[in-house]
């Protein structure tokens, strides 16, 4: 028996929804991390980095 | 809602602190390569430059061969305009290539290269790695640009859209991109001081592992010389692979390393931070997990499968929701300082640039429904759509964030904010002149083409009068792309005249930070919030539910990238096993056999020369086509296509059925000047073709390098060259019948010359036979009978 046998056995139909499937428990997963209470401070903590690496910004940029 | 707030989000949370006051190591010292990023900023604004030149050429190209027969007062006062379509190595087929490489690879590039080699340092308070491997990327990155800026107008190409670089200068970009950029990158996340790895890197490690794996497996080929190759994969399979590659180097080249811009340099441009990084999480995983699934919608109604193309679709519908998802982070991180954008050039920039991203993720989408996509497909619509994409969301957000580091990185204050602005306009006007005809010429054509008259016959059934009808808008497409190259030039002035200021010596301020600790241990694990439960039961509620883990992971580079490799494979597998596994997907039909030796040679020239950027192989089971070309394409039709020659946009019509259809002699003369067959026209002359002899002797080469993919040639297999010679006297002979040119000589009466020298003239030895041989094959296997097995 080939792999391609096999494979060729398969339901392609169902392809899609495995995936469907997978994708929208990731997608779960992450919006339960995301939002659940508590976690907006780390949000916010991470938000700041850009904004902290000192970057020595010119005293007047333009004219 | 999200940040505005953040002296108070101290807000009653017990989760522990992550962060820079983790480390706990000693605190050290270090500076950052900021030349690294003057390197690519230059590089940026130098190919930018030549890229949007190139486009203003391809574009002139489209309107030159009619302009140039434009009387006025007795004269051809455009007529220097024919250079543009008789010039062999500027022709529009090798042309159009390089600007489209240009602009993806060399500008849009390097412009993420700066924006990468300048945010990483600063998001891990760290040097890159190493400044060899710096340099090593940025060299070896304009050396690349520059083997695709001689080989393409050279017809040296592999002729997959994005991927037409051939195997040399592929393994050049592998050993670049993996080993220079790669290597420096990761080396850099190893070594950094800042223990949470902000989003942006993270869009950046989704950039480098999946072009990484994209450019390996849609450039696998047998080579067969040192400048020509034949992709591994053929017909829909080939179409498939190249497809997963095109699409997700937009997703992947062109989107995921600009988000990644955009989310350092919008806060730093705004003084602000982004409006919701949980968002930014979620539009993160959203789009690394949807877009890899949505390359099919590039080949609706084609001979691929009909589940792959629906499941493209799905997936590329759902991409609109995470991708509005970044752009409402990004407007909204502009709220209540909206002050700042009507004054500053650099954040209208920002607010174009992202406008348009949400605008080309909506209309992505769109053009993804397969009945949509029925109309769009082929015509000027995606062109418009990419360059929505490519100047209003690449280019600008690109010219943002060259403006904001330009005092930065010169050290001085920018030349003249006036010109800036100025830029903004040109830039934002020559977007929209190039974008508003463009789309009225795709549609004006899609419609044009399914026209029937009330007597149920095609109302423009000559193609050229659909091409016609598109003049007066690709005159106003050349309008556009020249203020918009006005504006990059604008750029460029302003950055040369920023940088005659810069101090004589650049300043490297030192910073320190604690170096992260070797040991580091985790926050612990939130105590579960369930009181009845069992152990599983809360360990769940702690680990999973309350995200313990996943802040585990954005410290952790490697295992972090190992889960966008799954992300990315899971799709790639999903789809692609499949297409390749089942081998009902593609029925073979008996009487399909190989090309012969010499329509092989002819195939090779069809390539070379780029036809596939104005003629598509594939008739679509639509009415109006299978009227207008004949029998739809058949996934059996192409297996021995290496590569295949589908194209994706007809600018000339298909050639799918084109065999049979036209004498020989009528396919020289058309390849002599296209205009003295059909006036209007505006196909490229290729005369070259009836001077330049065909190399007999290399095409055995050509039958092994195929026999090698499994392509049953038979007999050629030791014969090739002389089966090749055969077949092209016979043609020539029949052309001669035609009432065809036995010679090809310009220079005056060819019995002038004694018959030694007019041997040199000869049509049989010439290109164009074997491309005459290849286009009178195409599509004829399927009416011929079956072979018995004697033969």
């Amino acid at each position: 028996m080939r792999l391609s046998d096999l494979i060729g056995a398969l339901d392609i139909s169902a392809f899609p929804q495995i995936a469907l499937v997978i994708f929208l428990i990731t997608f779960g997963a992450l919006c339960v991390r995301l939002f659940r209470t508590g976690s907006r401070s780390d949000a916010d903590r991470a938000s700041l980095l850009p904004l902290q690496d000192d970057a020595p910004t010119p005293k007047d940029t333009t004219r | 809602m999200a940040s505005s707030d953040l002296a108070s989000h101290s807000s009653g949370s017990a989760l522990p602190t992550a962060g820079t006051a983790h480390g706990g190591g000693p605190l050290e010292r270090f500076t950052y390569d900021d030349d690294i990023v003057r390197k690519f900023a230059t590089a940026t604004m130098v190919w930018g430059a030549v890229a949007m030149l190139v486009g203003i050429l391809v574009a002139l190209q489209m309107v030159a061969p009619i302009a140039a027969r434009w009387e006025a007062f007795g004269t051809y006062p455009l007529a220097f305009l024919d250079i543009l379509a008789t010039t062999e190595i500027i022709s529009f087929g090798r042309l159009r290539p390089l600007h489209t490489n240009a602009a993806i690879f060399a500008f849009a590039g390097n412009a993420i290269f700066a924006a990468m080699y300048y945010s990483t340092q600063r998001l891990c308070k760290a040097r890159m790695f190493s400044d060899v491997l710096s340099r090593l990327h940025f060299w070896g990155w304009q050396f690349i640009i520059v083997c695709a800026a001689i080989t393409l107008p050279l017809g040296i190409t592999q002729s997959k859209e994005y991927a037409e670089l051939e195997w040399p200068v592929d393994l050049a970009i592998a050993v670049v991109w993996v080993g220079f950029f790669g290597v420096n990158f990761f080396g850099t996340l190893a070594r950094r001081r800042e223990r949470h790895m902000y989003v942006a890197l993270w869009f950046y490690i989704a950039t480098i592992v999946t072009v990484a794996i994209l450019h390996v497996f849609n450039n696998l080929v047998v080579p067969v010389t040192a400048t020509k190759s034949y992709s591994v994969y053929a017909g829909v399979q080939d179409a498939f692979m190249q497809w997963w590659y095109g699409h997700n180097a937009v997703a992947f080249f062109l989107t995921t390393p600009f988000l990644g811009l955009m989310y350092y340099f919008l806060p730093k441009a705004a003084d602000r931070p982004v409006y919701s990084y949980r968002l930014s999480i979620v539009h993160f995983w959203s789009i690394v997990f949807l877009y890899i699934w949505a390359g099919p919608h590039h080949l609706h109604y084609t001979a691929l499968p009909g589940w792959a193309s629906s499941l493209g679709m799905v997936f590329s519908l759902m991409l609109w929701m995470p991708s509005w998802g970044g752009m409402i982070n990004g407007l909204l991180t502009l709220r209540g300082a909206w002050n700042k954008v009507a004054a500053d050039p650099i954040l209208k920039f920002f607010v174009v640039g992202i406008t348009f991203y949400g605008m080309s993720t909506f209309e992505g989408p769109m053009l993804s429904i397969k009945s949509v996509n029925a109309l769009s497909h082929y015509t000027d619509w995606t062109i418009a759509h990419v360059h929505a994409g490519a100047l209003g969301w690449n280019g600008f957000m690109t010219f943002g964030m060259l403006y904001w580091l330009m005092p930065r990185l010169f050290q001085t204050q920018l030349w003249s904010r006036r010109l800036m602005a100025a830029h903004f306009w040109v830039g934002t006007i020559g977007i929209l002149l190039y974008i508003v005809p463009i789309y009225w010429a795709g549609i004006t054509q899609g419609l044009m083409w399914r026209a029937f008259d009330e007597t149920g016959r095609l109302q423009f059934p000559d193609f050229v009068e659909t091409l016609v009808a598109l003049m007066p808008m690709y005159w106003i497409r050349v309008l556009g792309g020249l203020l918009f190259f006005g504006g990059m030039i604008m750029c460029g002035i302003n950055a040369i005249m920023t940088w005659r200021n810069r101090p004589a010596v650049y300043e490297t301020p030192e910073h320190q930070a604690p170096a992260l600790a070797p040991e580091f241990t985790d926050d612990p694990m939130p105590e579960s919030r369930l009181t009845a439960n069992t152990d599983f039961g809360r360990a769940v509620d702690a680990k999973y539910i309350q995200g313990w883990f996943h802040r585990v992971w954005e410290r952790k580079p490697l295992r972090f990238t190992v889960f966008t490799i799954i992300a990315v494979a899971v799709a790639s597998l999903f789809e692609i096993i499949p297409t390749f596994l089942i081998r009902t997907n593609v029925p073979t039909i008996a009487s399909v056999q190989p090309y012969t030796p010499l329509e092989l040679a002819g195939r090779d020239i069809y390539v070379s020369e780029g036809c596939y950027n104005c003629h598509s192989q594939m008739i679509r089971p639509i009415w109006a086509e299978t009227k207008r070309y004949g029998e739809y394409s058949k996934a059996g039709e192409f297996i021995y296509d290496h590569p295949f020659q589908w194209g994706s946009r007809r600018i000339g019509p298909d050639l799918a059925r084109e065999g049979g259809r036209q004498s020989h002699d009528w396919h020289v003369r058309h390849f002599e000047d296209p205009r003295q067959l059909i006036p209007q026209s505006i196909m490229p002359s290729y005369t070259h073709l009836l001077r330049d002899d065909l190399d007999f002797g290399a095409i055995q080469g050509k039958v092994d390098a195929m026999a090698m993919l499994g392509v049953p040639y038979g007999a050629a297999i030791d014969s090739a060259s002389q089966m090749a010679v055969e077949q092209a006297t016979q043609i020539a002979d029949d052309l001669v019948k035609q009432g065809g040119y036995e010679f090809y000589y310009e220079n005056g009466d060819i019995s002038d010359l004694d018959p030694a020298e007019r041997e040199r003239y000869r049509l049989r030895n010439k290109k164009v036979i074997a491309l005459v041989a290849y286009l009178q094959r195409l599509g004829t296997d399927i009416s011929k009978p079956a072979p018995t097995p004697a033969d």
